[in-house]
Protein backbone atom coordinates (compact mmCIF):
# COMPACT_ATOMS: atom_id res chain seq x y z
CA UNK A 1 0.00 0.00 0.00
CA UNK A 2 2.88 2.61 1.30
CA UNK A 3 4.73 1.74 -2.54
CA UNK A 4 1.51 2.50 -4.15
CA UNK A 5 1.36 5.51 -2.74
CA UNK A 6 4.81 6.17 -2.99
CA UNK A 7 4.39 5.81 -6.85
CA UNK A 8 1.45 7.90 -6.91
CA UNK A 9 3.16 10.65 -5.41
CA UNK A 10 6.29 9.93 -7.96
CA UNK A 11 3.94 10.22 -10.65
CA UNK A 12 2.69 13.37 -9.19
CA UNK A 13 5.87 15.01 -9.10
CA UNK A 14 6.40 14.38 -12.69
CA UNK A 15 3.19 15.94 -13.53
CA UNK A 16 4.42 18.96 -12.02
CA UNK A 17 7.88 18.77 -12.83
CA UNK A 18 9.51 22.19 -13.09
CA UNK A 19 7.44 23.93 -11.34
CA UNK A 20 7.91 22.27 -7.90
CA UNK A 21 11.55 21.14 -6.67
CA UNK A 22 11.69 18.26 -3.81
CA UNK A 23 14.78 17.95 -2.34
CA UNK A 24 16.22 14.47 -0.37
CA UNK A 25 18.39 12.73 1.72
CA UNK A 26 18.18 9.64 3.49
CA UNK A 27 21.92 9.50 5.04
CA UNK A 28 20.69 12.61 7.33
CA UNK A 29 23.08 12.88 10.54
CA UNK A 30 21.43 13.11 13.98
CA UNK A 31 23.37 13.10 16.84
CA UNK A 32 22.84 14.00 20.23
CA UNK A 33 24.41 14.30 23.70
CA UNK A 34 23.80 14.25 27.45
CA UNK A 35 26.21 16.18 29.47
CA UNK A 36 26.69 16.16 33.24
CA UNK A 37 29.35 16.15 35.46
CA UNK A 38 29.11 12.79 35.95
CA UNK A 39 29.07 11.46 32.27
CA UNK A 40 28.89 12.57 28.76
CA UNK A 41 26.42 10.12 26.45
CA UNK A 42 26.29 10.53 22.94
CA UNK A 43 23.97 8.82 20.51
CA UNK A 44 24.35 8.60 16.79
CA UNK A 45 22.25 7.89 14.17
CA UNK A 46 23.26 8.31 10.14
CA UNK A 47 20.22 7.32 8.27
CA UNK A 48 17.70 10.06 8.68
CA UNK A 49 15.67 10.56 6.01
CA UNK A 50 14.03 13.96 4.79
CA UNK A 51 12.04 15.31 2.01
CA UNK A 52 11.73 19.41 1.76
CA UNK A 53 9.49 20.66 -1.35
CA UNK A 54 10.84 24.58 -2.33
CA UNK A 55 7.77 25.36 -3.66
CA UNK A 56 5.88 25.13 -0.37
CA UNK A 57 8.44 24.69 1.99
CA UNK A 58 6.96 21.86 3.50
CA UNK A 59 9.99 19.78 5.28
CA UNK A 60 9.65 16.17 6.66
CA UNK A 61 12.29 14.46 8.17
CA UNK A 62 12.03 10.75 9.76
CA UNK A 63 14.89 8.81 12.02
CA UNK A 64 14.62 5.12 13.13
CA UNK A 65 15.28 4.71 17.23
CA UNK A 66 16.67 1.78 16.98
CA UNK A 67 19.52 3.14 14.79
CA UNK A 68 21.32 5.38 17.23
CA UNK A 69 24.28 3.92 18.19
CA UNK A 70 26.31 4.77 21.84
CA UNK A 71 30.01 3.55 22.65
CA UNK A 72 28.26 1.68 25.19
CA UNK A 73 26.56 -1.13 24.72
CA UNK A 74 24.61 -1.04 27.78
CA UNK A 75 23.93 2.79 27.47
CA UNK A 76 22.24 2.13 24.22
CA UNK A 77 20.12 -1.28 25.64
CA UNK A 78 19.08 1.40 28.58
CA UNK A 79 18.09 3.89 25.75
CA UNK A 80 16.05 1.20 23.68
CA UNK A 81 14.77 -0.63 26.86
CA UNK A 82 14.02 1.88 29.16
CA UNK A 83 13.85 5.25 27.76
CA UNK A 84 13.00 5.76 24.51
CA UNK A 85 10.90 2.19 24.17
CA UNK A 86 11.72 1.78 20.67
CA UNK A 87 9.90 -1.32 20.47
CA UNK A 88 6.69 0.54 20.74
CA UNK A 89 7.87 4.17 19.16
CA UNK A 90 10.06 2.88 16.28
CA UNK A 91 10.86 6.06 14.63
CA UNK A 92 11.41 9.67 15.82
CA UNK A 93 9.46 12.80 12.99
CA UNK A 94 9.26 16.25 12.07
CA UNK A 95 7.00 17.96 9.72
CA UNK A 96 7.60 21.34 9.39
CA UNK A 97 6.79 24.21 7.39
CA UNK A 98 9.74 27.05 6.24
CA UNK A 99 8.11 30.12 7.91
CA UNK A 100 10.17 32.47 6.11
CA UNK A 101 10.53 31.01 2.62
CA UNK A 102 10.29 34.31 1.05
CA UNK A 103 13.82 35.03 1.62
CA UNK A 104 15.35 31.67 0.83
CA UNK A 105 16.33 31.72 -3.21
CA UNK A 106 16.74 27.35 -3.77
CA UNK A 107 18.01 28.38 -7.53
CA UNK A 108 21.20 30.48 -6.43
CA UNK A 109 24.01 29.83 -4.35
CA UNK A 110 24.03 30.75 -0.67
CA UNK A 111 23.52 30.08 2.75
CA UNK A 112 19.89 31.40 4.74
CA UNK A 113 18.62 31.46 7.90
CA UNK A 114 15.68 29.43 8.13
CA UNK A 115 12.78 29.70 10.49
CA UNK A 116 9.92 26.93 10.84
CA UNK A 117 7.01 25.80 12.81
CA UNK A 118 5.85 22.41 13.01
CA UNK A 119 5.09 19.08 15.08
CA UNK A 120 8.34 17.10 16.72
CA UNK A 121 6.86 13.07 17.67
CA UNK A 122 9.53 11.52 19.76
CA UNK A 123 8.44 8.30 21.98
CA UNK A 124 5.12 8.95 20.84
CA UNK A 125 4.46 12.42 22.27
CA UNK A 126 3.41 14.93 19.43
CA UNK A 127 4.35 18.50 20.43
CA UNK A 128 4.53 22.26 18.81
CA UNK A 129 7.31 23.70 17.94
CA UNK A 130 9.75 26.11 16.49
CA UNK A 131 12.95 25.31 14.70
CA UNK A 132 15.63 27.21 13.71
CA UNK A 133 19.00 25.98 10.77
CA UNK A 134 20.55 26.78 8.50
CA UNK A 135 20.30 25.94 4.74
CA UNK A 136 23.34 26.06 2.19
CA UNK A 137 22.78 26.19 -1.54
CA UNK A 138 25.58 24.99 -3.05
CA UNK A 139 25.99 23.24 -6.65
CA UNK A 140 22.10 22.54 -6.54
CA UNK A 141 22.18 21.00 -3.13
CA UNK A 142 20.58 21.62 0.35
CA UNK A 143 23.24 21.39 2.70
CA UNK A 144 21.32 21.70 6.07
CA UNK A 145 22.35 22.22 9.96
CA UNK A 146 20.14 22.52 13.50
CA UNK A 147 20.86 22.69 16.54
CA UNK A 148 18.61 22.64 19.15
CA UNK A 149 17.45 21.21 22.70
CA UNK A 150 15.02 18.96 23.84
CA UNK A 151 13.92 18.16 27.55
CA UNK A 152 12.88 14.46 27.68
CA UNK A 153 10.42 15.17 30.55
CA UNK A 154 8.69 16.83 27.45
CA UNK A 155 8.27 13.63 25.39
CA UNK A 156 7.21 11.27 28.90
CA UNK A 157 10.81 9.86 29.02
CA UNK A 158 11.06 9.07 32.85
CA UNK A 159 14.59 8.92 33.64
CA UNK A 160 14.97 6.61 37.17
CA UNK A 161 15.94 8.90 40.45
CA UNK A 162 18.77 6.33 40.52
CA UNK A 163 20.78 8.22 37.31
CA UNK A 164 18.78 11.17 37.08
CA UNK A 165 21.98 13.22 37.82
CA UNK A 166 23.73 11.27 35.42
CA UNK A 167 21.42 12.42 32.38
CA UNK A 168 20.97 16.22 31.20
CA UNK A 169 17.61 17.96 32.01
CA UNK A 170 18.43 19.36 28.40
CA UNK A 171 19.65 17.20 25.61
CA UNK A 172 21.57 18.86 23.22
CA UNK A 173 20.90 17.64 19.33
CA UNK A 174 22.75 18.52 15.71
CA UNK A 175 20.99 17.46 12.70
CA UNK A 176 23.62 18.01 9.65
CA UNK A 177 22.13 16.40 5.89
CA UNK A 178 22.97 17.24 2.02
CA UNK A 179 19.60 17.24 0.88
CA UNK A 180 20.54 16.27 -3.44
CA UNK A 181 17.38 16.86 -6.04
CA UNK A 182 15.20 14.74 -6.11
CA UNK A 183 15.30 13.68 -9.90
CA UNK A 184 11.73 12.69 -11.51
CA UNK B 1 39.05 -12.71 65.25
CA UNK B 2 35.54 -13.18 64.20
CA UNK B 3 35.03 -9.62 63.84
CA UNK B 4 37.86 -9.81 61.37
CA UNK B 5 36.80 -12.52 59.15
CA UNK B 6 33.27 -10.48 59.17
CA UNK B 7 35.55 -7.90 57.60
CA UNK B 8 36.86 -9.96 55.14
CA UNK B 9 33.83 -10.83 53.67
CA UNK B 10 32.43 -7.70 53.07
CA UNK B 11 35.19 -6.16 51.56
CA UNK B 12 35.29 -9.01 49.11
CA UNK B 13 32.04 -8.20 48.30
CA UNK B 14 31.98 -5.19 48.06
CA UNK B 15 35.17 -5.85 45.69
CA UNK B 16 32.91 -8.22 43.57
CA UNK B 17 30.38 -6.00 43.00
CA UNK B 18 32.52 -3.57 41.69
CA UNK B 19 34.09 -5.41 39.42
CA UNK B 20 30.87 -6.93 38.40
CA UNK B 21 29.43 -3.20 38.10
CA UNK B 22 32.42 -2.55 36.20
CA UNK B 23 32.69 -4.92 33.73
CA UNK B 24 28.70 -4.54 33.18
CA UNK B 25 29.27 -1.04 32.58
CA UNK B 26 31.96 -1.64 30.18
CA UNK B 27 30.04 -4.75 28.27
CA UNK B 28 31.10 -4.69 24.88
CA UNK B 29 28.46 -4.58 21.62
CA UNK B 30 27.70 -7.76 20.53
CA UNK B 31 29.96 -9.79 18.65
CA UNK B 32 27.91 -9.91 15.01
CA UNK B 33 30.35 -11.83 13.54
CA UNK B 34 30.46 -14.63 16.45
CA UNK B 35 27.34 -14.61 16.98
CA UNK B 36 24.29 -16.93 16.01
CA UNK B 37 22.20 -16.32 12.82
CA UNK B 38 18.53 -15.92 14.13
CA UNK B 39 16.98 -15.72 10.51
CA UNK B 40 18.18 -15.62 7.07
CA UNK B 41 16.98 -13.43 4.40
CA UNK B 42 17.29 -12.28 0.91
CA UNK B 43 16.93 -8.15 0.58
CA UNK B 44 14.32 -8.00 -2.11
CA UNK B 45 12.51 -10.71 0.03
CA UNK B 46 12.88 -8.43 3.41
CA UNK B 47 11.60 -5.01 1.51
CA UNK B 48 8.68 -6.75 0.04
CA UNK B 49 8.22 -8.10 3.32
CA UNK B 50 8.43 -4.06 5.18
CA UNK B 51 6.23 -3.01 2.01
CA UNK B 52 3.41 -5.14 2.55
CA UNK B 53 3.13 -5.16 6.48
CA UNK B 54 5.63 -3.28 8.23
CA UNK B 55 4.13 -4.42 11.84
CA UNK B 56 4.60 -8.19 10.86
CA UNK B 57 8.03 -7.39 9.50
CA UNK B 58 8.86 -5.47 12.78
CA UNK B 59 8.23 -8.73 14.95
CA UNK B 60 9.80 -10.77 12.78
CA UNK B 61 13.49 -8.86 12.21
CA UNK B 62 13.94 -6.28 14.91
CA UNK B 63 16.32 -7.19 17.75
CA UNK B 64 17.55 -10.33 15.95
CA UNK B 65 20.46 -11.22 13.99
CA UNK B 66 19.70 -11.47 10.68
CA UNK B 67 21.88 -12.51 7.82
CA UNK B 68 20.70 -10.40 4.44
CA UNK B 69 22.00 -11.24 1.34
CA UNK B 70 21.66 -8.91 -1.87
CA UNK B 71 23.55 -7.83 -4.83
CA UNK B 72 25.19 -4.19 -3.91
CA UNK B 73 23.73 -1.52 -5.62
CA UNK B 74 26.01 1.60 -3.74
CA UNK B 75 28.25 1.75 -1.24
CA UNK B 76 29.26 5.00 0.46
CA UNK B 77 32.30 6.27 2.46
CA UNK B 78 31.85 8.93 4.73
CA UNK B 79 34.57 11.58 5.44
CA UNK B 80 34.71 9.87 9.43
CA UNK B 81 35.56 6.46 7.52
CA UNK B 82 32.09 4.84 8.01
CA UNK B 83 30.85 2.55 5.32
CA UNK B 84 27.43 2.18 4.06
CA UNK B 85 25.94 -0.60 1.40
CA UNK B 86 22.71 -0.41 -0.08
CA UNK B 87 21.99 -3.46 -1.54
CA UNK B 88 19.66 -3.74 -4.15
CA UNK B 89 15.65 -4.29 -3.59
CA UNK B 90 14.13 -4.95 -6.63
CA UNK B 91 12.20 -1.50 -5.96
CA UNK B 92 12.86 2.18 -7.19
CA UNK B 93 12.13 3.30 -4.19
CA UNK B 94 14.47 2.04 -1.86
CA UNK B 95 16.88 0.02 -0.92
CA UNK B 96 18.17 -2.69 1.75
CA UNK B 97 21.03 0.03 3.51
CA UNK B 98 23.36 -1.95 5.73
CA UNK B 99 25.61 0.37 7.96
CA UNK B 100 28.61 -1.43 8.68
CA UNK B 101 29.75 -1.51 12.60
CA UNK B 102 31.56 0.84 13.70
CA UNK B 103 32.43 -1.28 16.91
CA UNK B 104 33.54 -4.14 14.92
CA UNK B 105 36.83 -5.08 12.43
CA UNK B 106 36.06 -5.67 8.93
CA UNK B 107 38.15 -7.72 6.18
CA UNK B 108 37.62 -5.29 3.43
CA UNK B 109 35.49 -1.76 3.50
CA UNK B 110 35.13 -1.77 -0.48
CA UNK B 111 32.46 -3.00 -1.80
CA UNK B 112 31.57 -2.84 -6.02
CA UNK B 113 28.33 -2.48 -7.32
CA UNK B 114 27.02 -6.17 -8.64
CA UNK B 115 28.98 -8.35 -6.36
CA UNK B 116 26.43 -10.70 -4.22
CA UNK B 117 27.06 -9.93 -0.11
CA UNK B 118 26.13 -11.06 3.07
CA UNK B 119 26.00 -9.23 6.09
CA UNK B 120 25.46 -10.25 9.42
CA UNK B 121 23.66 -7.32 11.47
CA UNK B 122 20.48 -5.53 13.33
CA UNK B 123 17.27 -4.23 11.42
CA UNK B 124 15.98 -1.13 12.84
CA UNK B 125 13.17 -1.07 10.99
CA UNK B 126 11.49 1.01 7.68
CA UNK B 127 12.45 4.29 6.52
CA UNK B 128 12.06 4.29 2.94
CA UNK B 129 14.76 2.06 3.18
CA UNK B 130 14.99 -1.11 5.36
CA UNK B 131 18.58 -0.14 7.78
CA UNK B 132 20.52 -2.25 9.46
CA UNK B 133 23.44 -0.91 11.65
CA UNK B 134 26.07 -2.85 13.46
CA UNK B 135 27.04 -5.22 10.35
CA UNK B 136 29.76 -7.22 10.06
CA UNK B 137 30.40 -8.89 6.17
CA UNK B 138 29.71 -12.63 6.54
CA UNK B 139 31.81 -15.52 5.67
CA UNK B 140 31.33 -17.57 2.97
Amino acid sequence: MKKIIFVFSALFLLAHAGQAQKFFTRDAKIKFSSETPMEKIEGLNKSGTCVLDAATGKMEWKVLIKGFLFEKALMQEHFNENYLESSVYPNAQYKGQITNLNEVKFNQDGKYNVKTSGKLTIHGVERDVNMEGTLKVSNGNLEVLSNFVIKPEDYKITIPSLVKDNIAKEIKVVVSAVLAPLKS
Amino acid sequence: MKRRTILYVLLAAVLIGAVVGYQLWNKPHQDLAAAKTDVAVDATALYNEYNTDENAANAKYLDKVVAITGKVKEASKDPDGSVKVSLDAGSEMGVVACELSPFAKHTRTDFQSGEQVTFKGKCTGLNLDVVFVECVEAKQ
